[in-house]
């Protein structure tokens, strides 16, 4: 009456191929929408910090549309609500061309950014504003002191909070899943499908998701220690009494 | 550094103690709590769904009320009551193992794999896959989905089925039926695969019924039945039990006749090959 594990299930047959391909979609999915992330929330971060009001507004309406509602309605709403607005030749293209894939990604990358800009416009605000002022008043334009001055030593600041924020990401990928986009957690239902073996192949999802999740805390902790700015937030001995 | 052992021979303690109660037998569970648990659905009209009056009702809950509680009643000694949680196709194995539930009575589908994780009771419905595509449609079955666009829903036979005999089928699978219709009805499938009862369910809830065909035969077999824990005769018998005196008795019959007949929540004559089929599951007393 116990139920009898088998765990050949995951590497006889297709199952391997299908977790390996779906490694390869959450990985795919989830750089993509992490460079989409990064790019909307180091430019709107940057414009709520800038002083010019109305492009100001814009970002902070962008955060607080985007970050205040249910990832799972964003996904949504990428892949069912957005092709409409297209002619009709267009949504057939996409609709041929993997639509669910870059409504995934897009809808991953927007929401991500949202919270990414919120990190970032922390960073920048960290920033002594002496920093700000010298930096002008050596001939930059504001355009050239965010994008030389501030901006990488923020984003410096910022990578625990970033690679807090990368982690959700890559884990929240698995809601593409449920506009068929075939990432690691659809392939780990696919197997319980064809094999009836839930335990076996939720198992292997949750090996799978946390060794990827210590590789990407891995490398960012190598960034963190590459790029930290002695002196600004990095202890890197213990503190002495 | 060992610190963390003490915690971790607390928590193998833990999980080790529960064993013991695995070994209880679901009769005896069910005399010992005076529950029997069910998994279900919430959106599979008629055969488990909340309805306009914020009811949990179907077809295959009312085979469970009506037919296999009094006889589990019996069988404990003491009534019975009934409790009900929502399970999935991806959910339902694992709640069923780890005796969150005691029985599956929805929209499952006995097959030889499964069997080999659980058990099944005797059939209570039979269907099998066809397609729901928008009228006109060049799609008329299973032989016209080569390079089409076909959504089906993840966790089915279904979608297995055409990858394995259609592989140049585009497939697409959701994991709930909404999703998958959504996609048909705007454009991203040509057509939206599922078992045959299932799409008149949803064709009869569409906005416009009309404009929405279910075609092809069928190219699955669906036998429902319902699931219950791997090798416990005794409870699987009283469930089947249950069942096969509600086929004698004729009551069996009005149940379906109250939910698929012409006044029913979606009428599905049953044909009188099926109706023989399920007489004749129901073996001498």
């Amino acid at each position: 009456m116990r139920y009898q594990f088998d765990w050949s299930v995951l590497w006889s047959g297709q199952t391997g191929q299908w977790l390996l391909y779906g490694v390869v979609t959450t990985l795919e999915i989830s750089a993509l929408g992490w460079i989409l992330a990064l790019l909307l929330g180091v430019i709107s971060g940057a414009l709520r910090t800038a002083g010019f009001k109305p492009l100001a507004f814009l970002a902070t309406f962008y955060v607080e549309f985007f970050r205040n509602v249910p990832l799972l309605v964003w996904m949504f709403f990428w892949y069912f609500a957005v092709p409409p607005l297209f002619p009709r030749p267009v949504q057939e293209w996409l609709f041929g061309h993997g639509a669910e894939f870059v409504a995934g990604m897009v809808a991953l990358g927007v929401y991500h950014g949202a919270r990414f800009s919120e990190m970032i416009r922390s960073g920048i605000q960290s920033i002594p504003k002496q920093q700000f002022e010298a930096a002008l008043s050596t001939g930059l334009t504001v355009a050239q002191t965010y994008r030389l001055v501030i901006i990488p030593i923020a984003l410096r600041l910022i990578i625990p909070p970033i690679t807090n924020e990368s982690l959700n990401l890559l884990k929240n990928s698995s809601v593409a899943l449920t506009i068929g986009v075939a990432e690691l957690t659809f392939q780990t239902r696919q197997i319980e499908t064809y094999t009836a073996k839930a335990f076996e192949a939720l198992t292997a999802g949750t090996l799978i998701y946390l060794a990827l999740c210590l590789g990407l805390s891995f490398i960012m902790a190598r960034i963190e220690r590459r790029f930290t700015i002695p002196g600004m937030i990095a202890r890197v001995s213990p503190a002495e009494h | 550094m060992k610190r963390w052992i003490l915690p971790l021979v607390v928590l193998v303690a833990i999980l080790g103690s529960r064993a013991p109660a695995a070994s209880e037998t679901t009769l005896e569970k069910l005399a010992r709590t005076g529950t029997l648990t069910i998994g279900t659905r919430t959106g599979s009209p008629p055969f488990a769904y909340v309805n306009k009056k914020n009811e949990w009702v179907g077809f295959s809950i009312e085979l469970v009320e009506e037919l296999i509680l009094p006889h589990v009643s019996k069988k404990t000694g003491k009534p019975v009551k009934l409790e009900k949680k929502e399970s999935t196709p991806a959910t339902r194995i694992p709640l069923l193992t780890s005796r969150a539930v005691d029985l599956i009575a929805e929209t499952m589908t006995d097959t030889r794999s499964r069997r080999e994780s659980v058990d099944f009771s005797i059939v209570f419905f039979i269907t099998g896959a066809q397609f729901l595509v928008k009228k006109e449609s060049p799609i008329k079955g299973i032989k016209d989905i080569a390079g089409k666009r076909v959504a089906a829903q993840q966790g089915s036979t279904n979608a297995r089925i055409i990858r394995e005999r259609v592989p140049t089928a585009r497939l697409l699978e959701f994991p709930d039926q909404p999703a998958g219709f959504q996609a048909l009805v705007q454009g991203q499938v040509d057509a939206y695969t599922n078992d045959g009862i299932q799409l008149a369910g949803l064709r009869v809830k569409a906005p416009n019924p009309r404009d929405w065909e279910i075609v092809g035969d069928f190219y699955s077999y669906e036998p429902y039945a319902m699931a219950l824990r791997k090798g416990d005769a005794d409870f699987r018998n009283a469930v089947n039990n249950g069942l096969m005196e509600g086929i004698d008795s004729g009551r069996f019959f009005q149940i379906y006749e109250k939910w698929f007949g012409p006044k029913g929540e979606l009428p599905y004559p049953m044909s009188p090959d099926i109706k023989k089929f399920i007489q004749y599951q129901a073996v001498p007393k």
